[in-house]
């Protein structure tokens, strides 16, 4: 049997359970059934991932739980509540949370939670190599759970902070559910303290049940040598509502997939995105929206910047189930070149087996006004910093339409 | 002899392959304001954007000397640096930059190249406010995009708001009167006239003498086919709105 790259053979806590064992064999024989993709899979035919199997990236076992010195567990700050995970691994603390909200360790809810009827529930594990590589390893992560009816005014903020990790590749999995009605905001912050060579490889599955409400924002400005793959997969139930806002300009290649479905009745689902591809860079935005019931709504609204030699990939699918009429479904991309030696692969692929919807999908593409660049440099703004405010500019539009404005603060590029 | 403020020699230019400007010379000093005046497509905003070193307008031949300095030379944020400015006759709309952070990013600019002290956004805001409230332009103005969604008027406050921050040495006001009501031909032509300092220079492009009823020229230029047909005091403006173009440069 042919190798599958990236995977070790390290022995991981709770693998003496077999439950737990039992999961992450799971996850592996899938990987080994599927294999990786390659630029034949229809999905990643745009994102060439070699320089990511040929890493070698090794699974850094020396500690469950980080042990490190630094200060990213030190939260004064009460308006907001505060998750680290250092290198990969999960800060142990005592979170002093309001009533209804709980914030478990993964490996509490691998050893007997009643959560974990969750793990691998919201996609098919033989469809995400990625993500089937994240459970082979399944130990780092949360699962932030909220009651029902309870509503969370502070932001719950997951920092993802990477020192010491050359060579390592971070598999984390986290677990976010809201009960009937309700609400709460998580802002998952990614960011490296140098240029190391690593590999981020994350998956969220998200639950909402019946009315609840989900803010989820991401920002990712990791290490332009390091790789970032991230699966968010969501499931929409009955009038609840999944808005995230993505924002990013690290790795050198990233590819942010978001798995939706919408299983019930005006399940609602928008997602908002500001990229750029940096120099030499890859970035990907997939999405994959299902409408599976009536009523239902999706919008995507994605803005790119593409520095030169950088490439962009936006691929958006709308399925519309045949039951899921007086359905809407939207999706809008639109780039912005900074040099011509750049590319822009967008896909839209929309799958309308309903009568009775709304869809549209467009995508365009254009380079920095000569009258906007001229009208800025004509008031002694340099023509370098003229252009870096036209591409903020052009990113702005997606920041601004952030609600909380603490948060809007927190992610602009 | 001082030295002319801006002294333009026998200038010629072209946009794409079509010569706009030709054989043009001109000298303006400072404490001074002109007027050009010229049917349209004689060649006044091309002139405009020459002298701002607008990318496409190209010089052929002939030069412009700006405080003395080689004007030609220099690149469009040196121009405006070195104190010339344009009051544009079609501001461009900017979506996603701020107002506010607009023109802080503008002075600080200039500050900065004139090895002046830079403003922090607390003192620059308040030096913002007290301008823009001369000019009746309100706060909320200054949170919104660039002369997006601005009316004709306020497009117009907005460029005078510039010329009273960043304080040049020579602005020309390309059609300032164009899309401007009575009242609003009156607080723009007030805020010009309170900038007017024996230090600066201003070059006023128009097609109608009205404009030069609220601010006052010391010479008119009649302006056609890329170049300075005739030049007078300000009755030369009156004479022409009576004539009308057409039968003017007939009798010359």
């Amino acid at each position: 049997m042919t190798q599958i790259p990236l995977l070790n053979n390290v022995k991981l806590y709770l693998d003496d359970k077999p439950s737990v064992y039992g999961l992450r064999q799971k996850a592996k024989q899938a990987l080994e059934k599927t294999n990786y993709p390659t630029l034949k899979t229809e999905a990643w035919k745009y994102t060439n991932i070699k320089a990511i199997l040929s890493g070698n990236f090794k699974i850094n076992t020396q500690e469950h739980q980080c042990s490190c010195n630094c200060n990213c567990h030190h939260h004064d700050n009460s308006s907001q509540i505060d998750i680290s995970f250092c290198n990969g691994k999960l800060h142990i603390e005592e979170y002093n949370l309001p009533k209804g909200l709980s914030i478990t360790p993964l490996p509490e809810i691998l050893y007997e939670g009643e959560y974990k009827q969750y793990i691998f529930n919201s996609f098919n594990l033989e469809e995400h190599p990625f993500a089937a590589l994240n459970g082979v390893y399944l130990e780092q992560g949360v699962c932030i759970h909220a009651e029902k009816a309870t509503k969370i005014s502070q932001p719950i903020y997951i920092k993802y902070k990477q020192s010491n990790c050359s060579g390592n590749q971070i598999n984390i999995h986290n677990l976010i559910i809201l009960e009937k009605g309700a609400q709460l905001e998580i802002v998952e912050l990614f960011n490296s303290e140098n240029e190391n060579k690593y590999l981020t490889n994350i998956v969220n599955e998200v639950y909402l049940k019946p009315d609840s409400q989900l803010h989820h924002y991401k920002k990712q400005t990791e290490s332009t040598n390091s790789y970032h793959i991230a699966l968010n997969s969501v499931r929409v139930q009955n009038h609840a509502s999944y808005k995230q806002y993505y924002l990013a300009n690290g790795a050198k290649i990233c590819r942010q997939e978001t798995n939706i479905q919408l299983e019930q009745t005006r399940a609602k689902a928008e997602i908002y995105s500001a990229y750029t591809a940096k120099k030499g860079c890859l970035n990907d935005i997939t999405s994959n929206i299902s409408h599976l019931q009536p009523e239902t709504y999706s919008n995507q609204y994605a803005k790119a910047v593409l520095e030169s030699d950088s490439s962009a990939v936006f691929q958006g699918k709308i399925h519309i189930a045949p039951l899921a009429v007086k359905t809407e479904g939207h999706q809008l991309h639109k780039a912005l070149y900074l040099n011509d030696n750049a590319e822009l692969n967008c896909k839209p692929e929309l799958e309308i087996f309903a009568d009775d919807v709304k869809c549209s999908h467009g995508a365009s593409c254009g380079e920095i006004d000569k009258e906007q660049l001229f009208y800025l440099t004509s008031r002694g703004i340099s023509k370098t910093e003229a252009i870096k405010t036209l591409t903020q500019a052009h990113l702005n539009e997606i920041i601004a339409l952030i609600p909380n404005k603490e948060i809007q603060q927190e992610l602009s590029l | 002899m001082t030295t002319p403020l801006l002294e333009i020699k026998n200038l010629y230019a072209k946009v794409a392959d079509k010569e706009i400007i030709k054989n043009l010379s001109l000298t303006i000093n400072s404490g001074e304001v002109h007027a050009i005046m010229g049917p349209n497509g004689a060649g006044k905003s091309s002139l405009s954007y020459v002298l701002s070193g607008k990318e496409g307008y190209n010089v052929t031949s002939g030069s412009v000397k700006f405080k003395g300095q080689d004007l030609l030379s220099m690149s469009t944020e040196e121009r405006a640096r070195n104190g010339l400015f344009l009051s544009m006759q079609y501001p461009t709309e900017i979506p996603g930059v701020v107002v506010s952070n607009f023109l802080k990013q503008s002075l600080n600019s200039i500050l900065k190249y004139r090895g002046e002290k830079e403003l922090d956004t607390i003192a620059f805001m308040k030096h913002l406010k007290q301008e823009a409230a001369q000019l009746n332009i309100s706060p909320e103005m200054l949170k919104r995009f660039v002369n997006v969604g601005f009316s004709g008027g306020e497009k117009k406050r907005f460029e005078t708001l510039q010329m009273a921050l960043l304080k040049p040495d020579f602005c020309i006001l390309d059609e300032i009167d164009s899309g401007l009501d009575i009242d609003a031909l009156k607080t723009v032509s007030d805020g010009v006239n309170s900038l007017r300092t024996k230090e600066n220079a201003f070059l006023v492009i128009t097609h109608y003498q009205r404009l030069l009823d609220h601010i006052e020229p010391d010479i008119v230029h009649i302006f056609a086919d890329g170049h300075i047909i005739k030049s007078g005091n300000k009755n030369l403006a009156t004479e022409l709105e009576q004539s009308g173009y057409t039968d003017f440069l007939k009798e010359e």
